[in-house]
């Protein structure tokens, strides 16, 4: 039975720490670094990307970590797998290979449904971006053909994790429990420093008990030890900030989760199996993992261009705030085309008599949107900006009026397996079909 | 007889929250540290309307609730609180990153054994 699996994450959204890719690489030893750069509204920038430029489209940040970092990967040995691709792996493929380093690239994609997503979901038809969530199989099959790179398109964040597990281990699109403590490293490590004490409730508490030493040193990026019978140990770099408890673990457990079962394309995941033992400082141990037959359909995220939107928050202060509240509300009401789209934001006035200017005001928003940029431009911020000098006593607004941005709608949807094509192109130029 | 005092429930239990589509969840969870009579007392007192009453603005939405006693906790899951469609984004926290930490802020009565 081979040694676990050490399998790092370098990135937790497109945007996250460049210097991460860098850092986990000479941190300490690793098998394969990950990351993933695609959210929901990530595929949305992309599309919007390549509607400029057709050989846009994958994201770029991971290009420039590659840039730097790429031979150093080569010279420790460790594998990178990401789905940075987006939509266009195999643009991100031959950029990396321009890099000139000698790095066996491979890239999966067959994800991408924007021909097609008429015929499969004729109310997404003309959608900007549709994308079939892919698994794990097609990242495993390009490593066990000798790659050293591999990306990809939309797979699941889980997917680049798991896929590494599989090559690693060997296992059956059978072994389900095995797949599922995969799905659940990757669940845990997909959102970088979320599982090292980043956006953690507890982190003060941590903090208190002496388990940080100094909460401003950057928190080290996670790592998932996966063994043969899918048993894993989530940890960091040792000198790095943060913490690994099962407290962080938990938290990240929970993040975007929705019922008991956690869908993946390979497995599903039964949550309410997971046991969770701190072993070590920074080491904690998720057990018992079961999994079972994943979902018949793969789920398709489609994002269409929604529409135009801006606003303008406006400072209430002092005395009266309901009153001025009131008078802005009707006035700016009265200078607005009557069918706009619009929504006011909720808000309680603050504690009496404070010392503060800030304490003594709060911000009421403004937000509309049309399907028109020119009713959601100058048509909306002139009639609110000249009330500057027309309104409330002390009018003023928290920026200058903005342009109208354009807004994606995601909607999910589900196809036949045997509707996508799950391809891997391998490094030496040969292709291979996931069934 | 237990005695209870009004207290934020973030004295008791963390939280993490996020967005899929218009919807949010919230994990809450007993941290290790503290009792199972913790995680017992939140697993009984969580109940969609208890969520209601502290974050008034679900009154209208359907809400699920997934406990996880293994992971000391439950899952909330708020239908349709971001938006749906062409509204998502309109919200003031438009992906429920902070839902987690507003509902800690609640003040709740948790019995003071439990604070222990």
């Amino acid at each position: 039975m081979p040694e676990p699996i050490r399998i790092g994450n370098c990135s937790g959204f497109y945007g996250d720490r460049i210097s991460a890719m860098r850092e986990m690489l000479e941190g300490g030893p690793l098998d394969v670094l990950t990351g993933d750069y695609l959210a929901e509204l990530t595929m949305l920038i992309l599309g919007k990307d390549t509607m400029r430029d057709a050989s846009l489209g994958y994201a770029k940040t991971f290009l420039a970590q590659a840039k730097d970092c790429l031979g150093l990967a080569l010279e420790k040995g460790v594998k990178l797998v990401s789905n940075a691709g987006g939509l266009n792996p195999k643009g991100l493929a031959e950029a990396l290979d321009a890099l000139g380093t000698g790095a066996k690239i491979a890239y999966v994609d067959g994800d991408d449904l924007r021909e097609r997503i008429g015929d499969i979901a004729p109310e997404l038809s003309g959608a900007l971006t549709a994308n079939a969530y892919l698994g794990g199989f097609g990242i495993a099959r390009a490593l066990a053909h000798g790659a050293d790179v591999v990306v990809t398109g939309r797979v699941t964040d889980a997917a680049v994790v798991m896929g590494p597990a599989i090559w690693w281990h060997d296992w059956s699109p059978t072994d389900y429990d095995a797949l599922a403590g995969s799905v659940i490293a990757g669940h845990v490590i997909e959102c970088g420093t979320q599982a090292t004490g980043g956006n953690f409730a507890g982190l003060f508490d941590a903090i208190d008990a002496g388990l940080v030493d100094d909460p401003v040193q950057p928190f080290g990026f996670p790592i998932a030890e996966i063994a043969a019978d899918g048993t894993v140990v989530i940890t960091k770099h040792a000198g790095t900030g943060g913490l690994v408890s099962v407290d962080t673990v938990t938290a990240q457990l929970f993040y975007e989760i929705q019922g008991a079962s956690y869908l993946n394309p390979d497995v599903t995941t039964d949550l309410t199996s997971i046991s969770l033992r701190q072993l070590d400082k920074d080491r904690v141990e998720i057990a018992g993992t079961r999994g079972s037959e994943p979902p018949a359909q793969l789920k398709v995220a489609a994002n269409q261009l929604g529409g135009w939107r801006n606003q303008v928050e406006f400072v209430l202060t002092g005395l009266d705030l309901q009153r001025k509240s009131d008078l802005l509300r009707a006035q700016v009401e009265a200078a607005l085309p009557a069918g706009l789209e619009r929504s006011w934001s909720t808000w309680r006035a603050p504690a009496p008599d404070s010392p503060t200017e800030e304490g003594a005001a709060v911000l009421q928003r403004l937000v509309v949107w049309s399907q028109d940029p020119d009713e959601v431009g100058k048509a909306f911020t002139g009639p609110a900006i000249e009330l500057v000098l027309a309104s409330y006593a002390g009018f003023h607004v928290t920026a200058p009026p903005g342009k109208p941005s354009a807004y994606g709608v995601y909607t999910p949807t589900y196809v036949d397996r045997d509707q996508v094509t799950h391809t891997v192109h391998h490094h030496d130029g040969t292709t291979e079909v996931i069934a | 007889m237990s005695v209870s005092t009004l207290r934020p429930l973030g004295d008791l239990v963390y939280a993490r929250s996020g967005d899929k589509g218009g919807n949010a969840n919230i994990g809450l969870w007993v941290p290790a540290g503290r009792s199972d009579a913790a995680v017992d007392w939140l697993l009984q007192t969580l109940t969609a309307e208890w969520v209601r009453e502290l974050l008034p603005e679900t009154a209208d939405l359907e809400i699920d609730l997934v406990p996880l006693p293994n992971l000391r906790g439950v899952n909330i899951v708020i239908h349709g609180i971001l938006g749906a469609g062409v509204a998502e984004g309109v919200r003031f926290d438009p992906q429920a990153k902070a839902l987690g930490e507003w509902i800690r802020s609640r003040h709740v009565a948790i019995p003071d054994r439990l604070m222990a």
